[in-house]
């Protein structure tokens, strides 16, 4: 182990230093490209970047560090070592530059507080009570595309990727339909754009828009209950008390936008992915059976979350170096499902890859606990896009990726042309 | 055979259940509940599949008729109490 000292301006001495500014991963091909180098010579390394963190790449890193949530925390900190401009900043988790928005529960919190809450989630979201969504989850996909079909055009991020999982969930919340669309693209516009641009400034407002619908609605609900999962977080008891107002509006912000945009993404990547590799599209109509390794492979392909950021709380022996109390990390869950030794021909999309221990859910306890939800949107998506419109074809130019791949990745607009079909609803 | 369940390692990635359907049984939460003596032989597939698909290394199969037990990967570091 090397004990690294902390220069005066807080950079560690003698640990592998690079210049690794996610900002600048403006596409895909960018950010897979950067996190390759970065992870083939540092797989744990400091960037002075972002106000300078731990950058963690590889398979085994990116696990370990996931899993030491002992050491490496989640929840909100105060940044002691100078960030751009010099001040101190809360630190969320997800934005990288660090950007504050409102809390997420369980996602920000740490154990014991974390616990109850995630229990919450893990049985609300639990594969046999997903399995009770699945009507739902066919009535949107069916209906989206049947707005489409006759037409034999559509943009399938507006329609189906970000349509089907803002319906399905928002649906749940008790969030009125009139609403959805403009919520769903509030949540997608915001992980599209890097924080700071001029463009994420007019969707912030929006962010900020839905962030006060749902105080609206866990105040209405906690007035008066309705059946629906809004009125469940709003009156909730945990461990015999009632939930604080500021936890109830943090659970609802925590599955809408966890739910609207992630499931998006890598349904998103898979259309696009068919339309550049007509031979996987081809094996999957040729076997539909392919259909469930198919998707955990686009989920390694394409993991919608890129990174998390951690915070250090206890020094901790981390990759053959000291990290410092109030370190930062930045840990990549997309580098770690590149990673040729976790998976050989990693840049390849091997359709019946096994196993297939991807990360792109994460790993250890803030594992996501709406992983079983999440496939069962995507293979709807999947299976009926390739019943129904199995000849679709990108208009490659008009296709526009998110230009920001820091913390999340995915495609703003993805129309699509294809021989006109017939309604089933 | 057998399948050896370390609960605490389990995270509810549920890949077991998707290889394994008849072998392994999830609790209300979705973690892995599995109580089984003995693997069934026509069931020896899906319990070695539903083991090696698990991303925490949660499953050990213990194979009695070759004397030895194999880790479904690398030993991950185990934290008590996190859930």
């Amino acid at each position: 182990m090397t004990t690294i000292q902390r220069g005066a301006n807080g950079v560690p001495e003698g640990a592998p230093v690079v210049d690794f500014d996610l900002a600048s991963h403006n596409r895909m091909a960018d950010s897979n490209a950067a996190w390759a180098r970065l992870r083939s010579t540092s797989p744990v390394a400091w960037s002075a970047d972002n106000g300078g963190a731990w950058i963690v790449s590889s398979y085994d890193a990116v696990s370990e560090a996931f899993r030491n949530w002992e050491s490496f925390r989640s929840g909100r900190a105060v940044r002691t070592i100078p960030g751009p401009g010099g001040s101190p900043d809360l630190l969320p988790i997800n934005a990288v530059p660090a950007q504050t928005t409102a809390l997420m529960i369980p996602e920000e919190l740490d154990p014991p507080l974390w616990q109850p809450y995630r229990r919450v989630f893990s049985e609300l979201l639990s594969p046999r009570k997903v399995e009770a969504l699945a009507p739902r989850i066919k009535h949107w996909v069916t209906k989206y595309l049947d707005d489409v079909i006759e037409s034999g055009r559509c943009d399938i991020v507006d329609t189906l990727t970000s349509g089907v999982p803002g319906a399905v969930v928002l649906e749940w919340l008790g969030f009125p339909e009139n609403e959805w669309h403009r919520l769903g693209a509030a949540f997608h516009n915001m992980s599209a754009y890097l924080p700071g641009s001029p463009t994420a400034q007019r969707y912030l407002n929006e962010l900020e828009w839905a962030f006060e619908r749902i105080r609206e609605e866990v105040t209405a609900t906690r007035a008066t209950p309705r059946d629906d999962l809004t009125s469940f977080f709003a009156n909730i008891q945990v461990e015999g008390k009632q939930t604080s107002f500021e936890f109830a509006t943090g659970m609802v912000n925590m599955a809408m936008s966890g739910g609207v945009d992630t499931t998006t993404s890598v349904a998103s990547a898979a259309f696009v992915h068919m339309h550049y590799h007509p031979q996987d599209r081809q094996r999957l109509l040729d076997k539909p059976a392919l259909i469930d390794s198919a998707i955990e492979e686009f989920l390694r392909m394409y993991p919608p979350a890129r990174t998390h950021g951690r915070t250090v709380v206890k020094d901790t022996e981390f990759g053959g170096f000291l990290l410092r109390k109030d370190d930062r990390l930045i840990i990549s869950e997309a580098s770690a499902c590149r990673d040729e030794a976790a998976f050989p021909d990693a840049d390849k999309f091997v359709i019946d890859r096994f196993p297939n221990r991807h990360v792109a859910f994460g790993i250890g306890p803030h594992r996501c606990p709406g992983s079983h939800l999440a496939r069962a949107m995507f293979k709807e998506m999947l299976t009926q896009v390739l019943e129904r419109i199995p000849d679709y074809r990108i208009v490659e130019a008009e296709l526009e990726e998110y230009p920001n791949w820091t913390a999340l990745g995915g495609w703003s607009r993805a129309p699509i042309t294809f021989t006109p079909g017939a309604r089933r609803l | 055979m057998k399948v050896l369940v370390q609960a605490n390692r389990c995270q509810g990635h549920a890949r077991c259940l998707a290889e394994g359907p008849d072998v392994y049984v999830l609790d209300h939460l979705g973690y892995n509940s599995t109580n089984i003596d003995e693997v069934p032989a026509h069931l020896a597939d899906q319990a070695r599949r539903g083991a090696l698909a698990c991303p925490e290394r949660a499953l050990t199969i213990v194979d009695e008729s070759s004397g030895s037990g194999e880790a479904s990967g690398s030993t991950p570091t185990v934290r008590r109490g996190h859930r």
